[in-house]
Order: structure tokens, then C-alpha cells, then sequence
């Protein structure tokens, strides 16, 4: 395994026990349930616009993700 | 960067992800559960009297804490009121707790939808930390004696129903 | 005779004979290169699909259709060769969602898509000796060519994870796709912190329409497969910002080619020949911002690319959603993207590479490009009903000048195009 990869390694175990960095308590989120704080706020524009790019640029586009948002249920 | 280290990147992907999905860390603050007294609290409404939960003692209580931004609360709120309509007013009551740092936007919400239970206001969120709230929404079924029986996490449409069923064995309870 | 004029003679017969097939071809009625030619369907990556942030299945019904139309700039004179159409394509796009809750703990979304091509398409790069220039040779004039892409997802909700299953299609006169992919997240630290990641994988088939007389050389029926992995992580920083970083790294294999394109090798065009693996790596990283003094959010989105053709690839995003009374928003923002070039990649060759590679198509030349977008949203209630209405414009621009290393010879076929988009939306 490259140093590549074990650094991705270690990343993403890291990144699961983040505490300490402000947590936001269920009841605070209010900010980031707004529409205009997702990842893509309009899912067409979103499509459209990477799908344009896509075919006139040659770089893939990273994407997919969730996370933020109201955290409801 | 190699082609060899490029290619060995989907594995390290792949080993990453899983090793987030199996870590099953511990999540949020201790939470008030069933057999757990009630604290007792009293706050101020949203029109501004003051309210206790002391004087719901010896009936049912259904404590929501809610929001006007989440969208899981705007779906119970109706069936809420409807479920309490359904029993008499000595035998089970909704006290809901709004949460909104700008509690006119709780007005705002409840002028559109209006519902008949009152909603106390806790803008600071010192009541959600007490009762150890882990998502929005979360409730509380308390008993006639003050001992909470039920802790409703999230809600979904339907869940008014399992509600229902243990709201008619508490009241039966107490007669 | 010297060699020399000899060879120029030949060179100039040569394109003399090139522009009275142009212009034959531009009188014969030819389905165009579709653009798509080499592009997997964007919606064939996981999550790409528009993955909610929030992990709660969706309450109401939503509809939302869009309709986009941009015209890609004309060719300037000096980069065409004589007698050649400049007109490049003119692209309509009508776009259609629908999501639904499926039960408690569901819900579904289904995505559609129908895009309409007319105009004619980069077919080479020449050197045109006389006025010691690189132009484009386009293909000839075209009927309109269609696409219909399709994506259905499904998500099921467990309390502090989500599991995603889609499919779709992608269908042209001449190519077929079909894609497949599964993604998941997991919240940890009260939901301050989210897991995601995905399996996506694609199988595209491509029949180029052939023409024994101007390209008898066309491959004929050709496959591609693709498989992606992505895995990411999100960070709540605060009460108004978040931040996510994910990595996505595609693999694909078959025929990577442009059957519609050619490359000049010593003054013959010769069919578009690519490697039949590519691998791709994207890092993307972004910041979501609100600042409440001003009712308004920042969005800053970094990406990085690199594949195993040489591409490097940076890509900037800002925009600023400001909103006005709760009711409208309006949302400029920039966009800078810059590529380096494909190794195999050249204008045009003077002897073939030891490789047999050979492409002179612009996405794969090194170039930078300039976006600029305004967008308005309105959100009206009525009664049960919370409709949206949005328009938008955006100016793409791209030129060799605006790439971030040096370029010797900018690719004449670079494209810039005016982008106008309408849209209206409903949950109920």
C-alpha cells in the first residue's frame, strides 16, 4: 500500500471521531437546514451544469456526499 | 504521481470508506430514557405567560420539542393536535417546546398552522440539553406521576398511531 | 524540382481536395458527431444524482422541469479554413424531476433528461501553409441529433445512515449507455460529521454512422466499460458553515476514441486513436458559508484532476446566494477551470508517435476557461402548493491564454458559448 493510501486510511478514520471541533447540537442546525447551504441547492442546475462542462472539458467533476443539512429524523 | 499509485487509490478508497461505515462511535450527550423523572422546568410561552410542567402532575404528557425549520415538525404538529383531541383534556395534554433562536419565526409558523396545544420558548436551548435531545424532533411520553415511559426520536408520518396505542395504556394507568 | 516546393504543391493539392469534399459533405444532409461521443452520461457517477444533504427522506411530492438553450460561439475566420462552416452547435435541453416519499422510511427520485444537437462539429485540425496558420476543419452541416437520458434512485433511511440503489440509461441515434451505482452515508458526532461513499459502473456502446465514401475508414460498432468508487466526508464547523471533501476515481476500458474525429499525420487525416484505459482521480473540496448579518451564503467549490492521459485539471467555483425578503434570491457567481494536455495529444503530427496514438480534439489540448452566471429564484406559496420559478444566464469562454501554464499553440476548436435556462418547480 502506497503512503497514498494510507493516509486516505488514517483520514477517514480520523474524521469519524472529530468531536471537539464546535459540535452543533441537533436543536442549532436551523442555518444549515436552509435550501441555499446544501451541497446543490437545485439539483437540475447542478446536473446540467456538470454535464455541460463534462462534455466540453476533460476533467471528471468530483460529487456525492451528503452530510450538513437539518439532520431531522 | 505514478500510474502504479494511481491505481492502488480506488483500493485505499475502498478501505476507507469501509473503515468509516464499521466505526460505531459513541453519539451525543446522555439522553433522558424511559424510567427517568421528568426535570421539572418552567418557561414562558410563546405569548408570554409563564408555564411550568409541574402543573401537568397527574396527566399524561406528550413534551415536543420542535422547530419551525424542521420539516419532520410541521408534519406532526397537525397530527399532534389531532391525537390529543381524541382523549379528554384531564387524562392527556401536549406541552410543546420550541426551540427557535428567533421565536417569532415560531409565531410566524404557528399563525399559518395553528394547532390547540401550547408551545413554551426556549430560544437559548437549556431545556433540549437537560432532556438530552439527540435529533430534531424528539418527545416525550410522560406518565401521570412524571416518569417519562416513551422517548419518540424523529418522526414520521404513522408514528402517530404506535402513539396512540401506548397514550391509551398510560391514561388507563391512572383512572 | 526541389523537394521542398514540391512537397508544398502536394500539401496545397491536397487541401484544395479537402475543401471541395467539405463542401460536398456540407450539401449532403449528415447526422453530426454527437458531442456525447466520448462522455459517460455525468449522471452516470454516483451522486451525481443530487444526493440530499440532510438525511431525511423528503415529505411532499416535488416536480421541477427546466429548459436550457446555449449556443456555442461561431468560429472566427481566422481559425477555420477557407470556405469552411464556422456556425458550431446550438443545444436545447429539457430537463424533468420527480421525487416522492415511498413509505416511512423512503423515498424516491426519478431524473429525465432530452437534449437536442443541431450544427455542425470540430472534424480536425489542419496547418494551413499559406497563411501559417492552425485552423479547424469542420464537419459537414447537420439534421438534429437527440438524446434521452434517464436515472432512477432509490434511498432508504435508517436512523443515522442512508443506502442508495440507481440506474439509468443514456440513448442516441448511435449510442447506448447504461449505468448502475450504490452509495451510503453514516453520521457520526451528532450528525456533525457524515461518511459517504459509492460504487458506480457504466456500459456504453457506440454505433458510429458510417459513410464508405468520406470515411471508410469509421469503426464500426465499438463498447466501454467504466467502474467508479467515490468516498467522502463532511464536517459541520459550525451553526453556518460546513465543509466536504470527497475523492471519486473512475476506471474505464474499451474503445476510448472519437469515432467522428480525426487527426492530421503527416498531412493525412487519419482516425482519432486514443489509449483503451483511462484512469481518472477528482478531489473536490467545498465550503458552505452563511452569513447572517448579510442573509447570504457563500459557496467555494476547489476541484483537482488528474488521469494517467497527463491531464491535470483545477477547477474554481464561487457563488454568492443572497437572499431578498425570504422571497427571491439572486445568485451571481464565477467559475475557472484550466487544463493541461492529454500526452498523446497534438494539433497535428508530422510523423506518426511510436505509440500509433494520435487526437487533435480540443478537450484534450491544454486551455483555460472563464464562466460567469447570474441566476434568480422566486418562491411563491400557493395555498398547498410552494412553487419556484428560476432563470438564469452564463457566459463560458475558453482560450489557451487563460491556462495556467504556458501554451504553445492553442487548439482552434476551443468553444465558448451564451447559456440561457428557465425553470419552475412545485411540492405540494
Amino acid at each position: 500500500m502506497s503512503r497514498l493510501a494510507a493516509l486516505l486510511l488514517l483520514l477517514g478514520l480520523a474524521a469519524t471521531s472529530l468531536p471537539g471541533c464546535a459540535s452543533v447540537r441537533p436543536w442549532e442546525r436551523e442555518i444549515l437546514s436552509r435550501r441555499d447551504m446544501a451541497w446543490e441547492p437545485d439539483a437540475l442546475e447542478a446536473q446540467r451544469r456538470n454535464h455541460i462542462y463534462f462534455s466540453k472539458e476533460a476533467a471528471l467533476a468530483g460529487g456525492g456526499g451528503g452530510g450538513g443539512g437539518c439532520g431531522c429524523n | 504521481m505514478s500510474r502504479l499509485c494511481l491505481r492502488s487509490i480506488p483500493r485505499a478508497l475502498l478501505i476507507a470508506s469501509l473503515a468509516g461505515t464499521l466505526w460505531l462511535g459513541p453519539d451525543g450527550a446522555a439522553a433522558l430514557q424511559s424510567g427517568d423523572a421528568a426535570p421539572s422546568f418552567s418557561a414562558p410561552t410563546l405569548q408570554g405567560r409563564s408555564l411550568s410542567l409541574e402543573s401537568f402532575r397527574g396527566k399524561v404528557v406528550f413534551l415536543d420539542f420542535w422547530a419551525s425549520w424542521c420539516a419532520p415538525c410541521a408534519t406532526s404538529l397537525p397530527l399532534l393536535d389531532a391525537l390529543r383531541n381524541e382523549f379528554g383534556p384531564d387524562d392527556f395534554q401536549v406541552l410543546a417546546v420550541n426551540v427557535d433562536r428567533d421565536p417569532d419565526k415560531a409565531t410566524d409558523f404557528l399563525t399559518k398552522r395553528p394547532v390547540g396545544y401550547p408551545s413554551v420558548s426556549d430560544p437559548e436551548g437549556e431545556l433540549p440539553v437537560r432532556f438530552g435531545v439527540q435529533t430534531m424532533p424528539t418527545s416525550f411520553l410522560i406518565d401521570r406521576e412524571g416518569v417519562i415511559r416513551y422517548v419518540q426520536r424523529g418522526f414520521r408520518k404513522g408514528d402517530e398511531d404506535a402513539l396512540r396505542a401506548r397514550i391509551r395504556e398510560l391514561v388507563a394507568r391512572g383512572r | 524540382m526541389s523537394t521542398s516546393s514540391k512537397r508544398s504543391r502536394q500539401l496545397r493539392a491536397r487541401r484544395a481536395r479537402l475543401r471541395r469534399r467539405a463542401r460536398r459533405k456540407a450539401a449532403v444532409a449528415k447526422l453530426s458527431p454527437a458531442l456525447h461521443a466520448l462522455t459517460t452520461s455525468a449522471l452516470a457517477l454516483p451522486g451525481i444524482a443530487g444526493s440530499a444533504s440532510a438525511a431525511t427522506p423528503i415529505s411532499e411530492y416535488t416536480a421541477e422541469y427546466g429548459y436550457s438553450q446555449y449556443r456555442e460561439d461561431a468560429l472566427p475566420s481566422s481559425k477555420v479554413a477557407p470556405g469552411q462552416e464556422r456556425e458550431r452547435y446550438e443545444i436545447d435541453i429539457h430537463q424533468l424531476r420527480l421525487a416522492a416519499p415511498l413509505g416511512q422510511r423512503m423515498d424516491v427520485t426519478l431524473d429525465l433528461s432530452h437534449e437536442t444537437m443541431s450544427g455542425a462539429s470540430p472534424w480536425y485540425v489542419d496547418f494551413d501553409q499559406q497563411s501559417g496558420r492552425v485552423v479547424q476543419v469542420m464537419s459537414g452541416a447537420t439534421i438534429d441529433d437527440r438524446r434521452t437520458d434517464a436515472l432512477l434512485q432509490g434511498t432508504y433511511y435508517f436512523d443515522r445512515s442512508t443506502a442508495a440503489l440507481s440506474g439509468g440509461f443514456s440513448i442516441e441515434k448511435d449510442y447506448r449507455a447504461f449505468n448502475v451505482g450504490i452509495e451510503g452515508t453514516r453520521e457520526f458526532n451528532e450528525k456533525n460529521t457524515t461518511l459517504s461513499g459509492g460504487l458506480g459502473a457504466s456500459f456504453d456502446q457506440i454505433d458510429p454512422t458510417q459513410d464508405p465514401i468520406l470515411a471508410p475508414d469509421r469503426p464500426g460498432r465499438e463498447d466501454k466499460q467504466s467502474a467508479s468508487i467515490f468516498a467522502g466526508v463532511s464536517q459541520v464547523l459550525s451553526r453556518s458553515t460546513a465543509i466536504q471533501g470527497t475523492a471519486t476515481y473512475q476506471h474505464a476500458r474499451g474503445f476510448l476514441s472519437d469515432p467522428y474525429k480525426r487527426a492530421v499525420v503527416a498531412g493525412t487525416p487519419l482516425p482519432d486513436r486514443r489509449p483503451d484505459q483511462r484512469n481518472q482521480l477528482a478531489l473536490l473540496a467545498r465550503l458552505r458559508s452563511h452569513f447572517e448579518a448579510l442573509n447570504g451564503t457563500l459557496h467555494a467549490d476547489y476541484n483537482y484532476y488528474l488521469d494517467d492521459w497527463s491531464i491535470e485539471a483545477h477547477t474554481f467555483d464561487l457563488a454568492w446566494h443572497q437572499s431578498i425578503f425570504d422571497l427571491l434570491r439572486v445568485i451571481p457567481s464565477i467559475r475557472y477551470y484550466s487544463q493541461s494536455q492529454a500526452d498523446f495529444y497534438a494539433p497535428f503530427y508530422f510523423a506518426p508517435r511510436g505509440d500509433g496514438l494520435r487526437a487533435s480534439d480540443y478537450r484534450l489540448s491544454p486551455f483555460g476557461a472563464l464562466s460567469y452566471r447570474i441566476r434568480g429564484e422566486a418562491r411563491i406559496q400557493l395555498f398547498e402548493l410552494d412553487l419556484g420559478l428560476n432563470a438564469g444566464y452564463e457566459r463560458y469562454e475558453s482560450d489557451a491564454d487563460l491556462a495556467f501554464g504556458r501554451v504553445t499553440t492553442e487548439n482552434p476548436g476551443l468553444v465558448s458559448f451564451d447559456l440561457f435556462s428557465i425553470g419552475i418547480s412545485g411540492r405540494f
